[in-house]
Formats: structure tokens, C-alpha cells, sequence
């Protein structure tokens, strides 16, 4: 099982490495140009230079698909709760050499996702900000992926700022369905976490719309905490209406142990 | 919305025939012959025939690197704006958009697939487009048309047997259903199958034995909660017709107003014919007014 410093640590050298490679490469064909317009007799036949650096980006090239192939496998892994799958998927893209830094980085987010998903919220918060960390240049969905975990993380670690910070960052993308629905869960329980009940409200009727459209766990969360705020921002039809969905979508049990606070949606 | 621009809107024996992934060029390979040629070129020229033919095969390698390098962020580009329009699909049949998603499905089944694997998910969108339009023999063609392709991961599987058994209940093909079922329950994880639960319920409800409906209800509601989310109100709804049936209205009532508690009684009653039949006999419970 790789470690979240390890795979950072991973990720920074293969980065390294990459660009020094791509710099060589270059280095090559500028260099064999220049010998043959200024020298008579070079050392090396830039011919074969160039076709060595061409035969060099070739394999290259053709070795780094396979590492695309590797990290497009374990997000459905994740989501089917196959961790032990995903993490040996994840560590092989992680060692397999990519020219393009983009899969390098998907791997490690793609880790932090899975560190989510198994409760580790520490690791998947130092892994997303390790992804942040680098230019995300025509990676607008790592990015928003990126934030969007860290945020979830930050928040089971009961950094409601953090959370804040990472999550600002997403309003300035536009967001398809599935992430606008994660953000909307997101933004509940941070608003829920310094009681902003009466902006938990705005627009009641149009998010629990869109409660029903996540997945199950999320729902079920989102709508307790929609119906302990319209309880606390004294809208009482709401805060029956709500309470009673949740009744039917599980157990309120599960959900005052994840959330205490959630328990006064039964209080009186 | 009947006809498309080819024929038939979503003609499935059309759109599985034209949406075949080509061949794949093997361009790796043509780019190492071409390579070849220019060192053997470049050698030839070194060789006394002319600074020409090495200026030729400088150029040709130098073109080929720059031309791999477009050729990737080329494919890296199409298959970007592929994927987002499978998820614009994916994000209309979330939000009940149907026949947007059904014009869409059409026009991109309609070319040679880029990869399996796109056309396996745009297929399976197409499948759940069918459903809604109650195609149900045209939705049955894609999952015979899927199952046939032997996926690997047992859970894939499970889901297209699923959707396959729930539409021959929807198509009246009950034989076939508790075939298919029966093959479901031998299945791993069949168990706990939060899907299996309901498609189970279902046919006790059509096949009139609604003790059993109930029954399965009552066991395998904590699956269907974990698993189903907010589609547990199918479950509900069905219940219900069951209660219907054996004349207990009390609970026929109850679980009635739980289905619509977490479904519009539209949406249900759309679903499931059988559910439908019991709106007006029953009160639907009300979401509360924005402003209260």
C-alpha cells in the first residue's frame, strides 16, 4: 500500500524527470540542426541523432498510453467499492512511466479519491493539495475533482476554513451535473458546520430537487441537514417534510452518529 | 418526434450496426517505417549523394516528431469532446431531459463508435432512453446486444441483467422475466441486490401474488435504501398495489403516500402501469410551498 508521502514524492520526480527528458529530446534535434550548419565534419551524424531522438519519442509515446489506459480504470473501481482492485491499478500507473504529466497527476488525485472513499481524509487532503500545487493548464476537471475532494476532506478533518478556501476556488468553473450536485452537498454541510441556517433555506424547494439526483448517502445526508436547518430557520413544513423522507430513505440512527447535530430533527 | 434525418427515430438494429468501432489505424507502426526511411535516406545522402536528400530526411524526422505530437493532442481533443458529450447525454437522462438525450444518442450512434467502451456506455444511455418511450422490445435488444459482448466485471453484468429482466416485465413477457430472474438469483451478491429486490416485487405484483411482494418488500428494504437512494419510491409504490390488492387500503395508503413522499405521483405513475392505476383512489402526499 503506497503512502500518501510516497506517491507526492513519486509524483515530483517523475515530473522532474519528464521535463528534463522532453528538454533533451529537444536538446537533440536543436543540437543535431547546429552541427550540420556549422560544422564540416560533426561528431555524430545529425541524421541519425534526429532519428535516434525520433525513436526515442516514439517508444516513449507508445509506453505512456499505456499508463492513460491504467488511470481511466480505477474511478469506476472506487465507485463499485473495489478498493483493494483500485489501489493495485493505481500504484502500477504511478510507476509506469507517462510522458504527459497530466496522467501523472490523474493517478495521484485518483489516489486521493480512493483515500477518501476508504475514511484516510488526511492523506486524501495532502495528496489533493499536491495536485493544486502544480499548474493545471487545460485540467479544468482535475482541478474542479481536486477541490472538490480536498473540500470533503478538509471538512471530515473539521477544517471548515480549509474547506472554504478550497471550495471558493470551483466558482469561478462551470460545473457539469455530477460535481454541481457534489458542491451542493459540500456547501451544505460547511453552512451546516457554522449554522448558517437561513442560507441553508434559500431555495429550499429547487435543492431538494436536486437531493434526489445524488447518490444515495449524499441524498439522505444532504436532506437531513436541509430539514434541521428549515426547522432552525423556523420553516416547520419543510422540517416535516424532510424529516419524513429521510425516515424512509434510512436510518435515522446512521445519521445521528455521523452528525449529532441532526438528532434535533426528532427533538420535540 | 418520430424520424430522424436516416429513418426511424432510434432504430436500434440502425444504430448498432453504424455505431461498430472502425479498425484502428496502427499509425506506431507507420510512423517507425517512415522513420526507417528517412535514416536510411540521411544515409544515403552522407554517402556522396547530396546534401539535398540529408536536408530530406532532417526535414522528414523533424516533421515526424512534430507531426506525432499533433496527431496525440489531436485524438487527446476529440476524445475530450466525446466524452463531454456522453456526459451531456448522461446529465439529460438524469434530469429527465428524454428526447434531447434521445436526439443526441441518434446522432452520435449513428458514426462508427471511437472506442468499445464509449460506445458500451452510449449504448446502455439508450437503452434507459427506450425504457422511458416504453420500447421495451427495442430496450431488450440492446441488453441482449450487450450481454453478448462477455464483459468480465460480474457487477456490470448484474446491472444489464437488471434493466434486461425489469423490461420484460414492462413488455408483458412474463416467462422470460422469472427465467431471466431466476438467473439473477443464482448470481454472486444476488442477496443483497438492492435492484434484484425490485425487480422481484414487481413481478409478484404483476404475477398477483402480492404476500410475496410484501413479504420481499419487508426483508430487503435496508438494501434497496443503501442501493436505490431515492428510487426506493418504486418499491413503495409497488407495495402499495400490493396492499391494493389484497383490499388492506390502511397500508395500501401508507405506503402509497411514502412512494410520493419521494417521487412526484406523475413520474411513478408512468413508470409502472400497475402504480398508476392506483392514483385518485389514494392521497398523494404534497411537497410544502416554497415560501413556508
Amino acid at each position: 500500500m503506497i503512502s500518501a508521502e510516497a506517491a507526492i514524492a513519486r509524483l515530483r520526480r517523475d515530473l522532474a524527470v519528464v521535463l528534463g527528458l522532453k528538454l533533451a529530446l529537444v536538446g537533440v534535434v536543436v543540437l543535431a540542426g547546429a552541427a550540420d550548419l556549422l560544422l564540416e565534419q560533426p561528431v555524430i551524424r545529425p541524421s541519425l541523432a534526429l532519428a535516434a531522438a525520433g525513436v526515442v519519442w516514439i517508444y516513449l509515446s507508445y509506453r505512456s498510453v499505456a499508463g492513460t489506459r491504467l488511470v481511466a480504470m480505477s474511478p469506476a473501481l472506487i465507485a463499485s467499492g473495489r478498493y483493494e482492485q483500485a489501489e493495485r491499478q493505481i500504484e502500477e500507473a504511478l510507476r509506469t512511466f507517462s510522458l504527459f504529466r497530466i496522467v501523472k497527476l490523474r493517478s495521484v488525485y485518483h489516489l486521493a479519491a480512493l483515500r477518501q472513499a476508504q475514511g484516510r481524509f488526511a492523506e486524501a487532503a495532502a495528496l489533493c493539495r499536491a495536485v493544486l500545487a502544480r499548474p493545471l493548464r487545460g485540467a479544468a476537471e482535475l482541478e474542479r475533482s481536486a477541490r472538490l475532494t480536498l473540500a470533503g476532506a478538509l471538512l471530515e478533518l473539521e477544517d471548515a476554513r480549509g474547506a472554504y478556501e478550497a471550495l471558493l476556488g470551483l466558482y469561478r468553473h462551470r460545473l457539469p451535473l455530477g460535481q454541481a450536485l457534489e458542491l451542493l452537498a459540500l456547501q451544505t454541510d460547511y453552512l451546516a458546520r457554522i449554522e448558517a441556517w437561513e442560507q441553508m433555506v434559500e431555495g429550499l424547494g429547487r435543492k431538494v430537487e436536486l437531493t434526489e439526483l445524488m447518490p444515495a448517502v449524499a441524498g439522505m445526508r444532504t436532506q437531513a441537514l436541509l430539514g434541521l436547518a428549515a426547522r432552525k430557520a423556523g420553516r416547520p413544513r419543510w422540517a416535516e417534510y424532510l424529516r419524513r423522507r429521510v425516515e424512509l430513505l434510512g436510518e435515522a440512527q446512521e445519521l445521528i452518529a455521523w452528525r449529532g447535530a441532526i438528532g434535533q430533527l426528532w427533538a420535540g | 418526434m418520430t424520424e430522424s434525418a436516416t429513418g426511424e427515430f432510434l432504430d436500434v438494429r440502425r444504430l448498432l450496426e453504424q455505431s461498430e468501432p472502425r479498425a484502428p489505424v496502427r499509425w506506431f507502426g507507420y510512423a517507425a517505417g517512415f522513420l526507417l526511411l528517412m535514416v536510411v535516406l540521411g544515409a544515403l545522402g552522407s554517402g556522396g549523394g547530396g546534401a539535398l536528400v540529408q536536408l530530406v530526411a532532417m526535414v522528414g524526422m523533424a516533421g515526424l516528431i512534430v507531426a506525432m505530437g499533433v496527431v496525440t493532442w489531436s485524438a487527446a481533443r476529440i476524445m475530450r469532446a466525446e466524452q463531454e458529450q456522453m456526459q451531456a447525454v448522461e446529465e439529460l437522462i438524469q434530469l429527465r431531459r428524454w428526447s434531447e438525450a434521445g436526439l443526441m444518442l441518434d446522432h452520435m450512434l449513428s458514426r462508427p463508435a471511437r472506442s468499445a467502451v464509449m460506445r458500451v456506455q452510449m449504448l446502455l444511455c439508450l437503452a434507459a432512453v427506450l425504457g422511458r418511450y416504453h420500447r421495451y422490445g427495442d430496450a431488450i435488444a440492446v441488453y441482449d446486444h450487450l450481454l453478448g459482448l462477455e464483459f468480465e466485471d460480474e457487477q456490470s453484468v448484474h446491472g444489464l441483467r437488471l434493466g434486461r429482466a425489469m423490461s420484460l416485465l414492462h413488455d408483458e413477457r412474463l416467462y422470460d422475466a422469472d427465467r431471466a430472474i431466476n438467473e439473477l438469483r443464482r448470481g454472486p451478491g444476488a442477496g443483497e441486490s438492492g435492484g434484484l429486490a425490485l425487480v422481484e416485487i414487481y413481478r409478484d405484483v404483476k404475477t398477483g401474488h402480492p404476500e410475496d411482494a410484501i413479504a420481499t418488500f419487508g426483508e430487503k428494504l435496508a438494501a434497496m435504501r443503501k442501493q436505490l437512494g431515492q428510487r426506493v419510491a418504486d418499491a413503495y409504490g409497488l407495495v402499495a398495489r400490493a396492499h391494493d390488492l389484497l383490499g388492506q387500503q390502511a397500508e395500501a395508503q401508507q405506503a402509497y403516500e411514502s412512494a410520493t413522499l419521494l417521487a412526484p405521483e406523475a413520474e411513478l405513475s408512468r413508470r409502472y402501469g400497475e402504480v398508476a392505476a392506483l392514483a385518485g383512489r389514494y392521497r398523494a402526499a404534497e411537497a410544502p410551498g416554497e415560501e413556508t
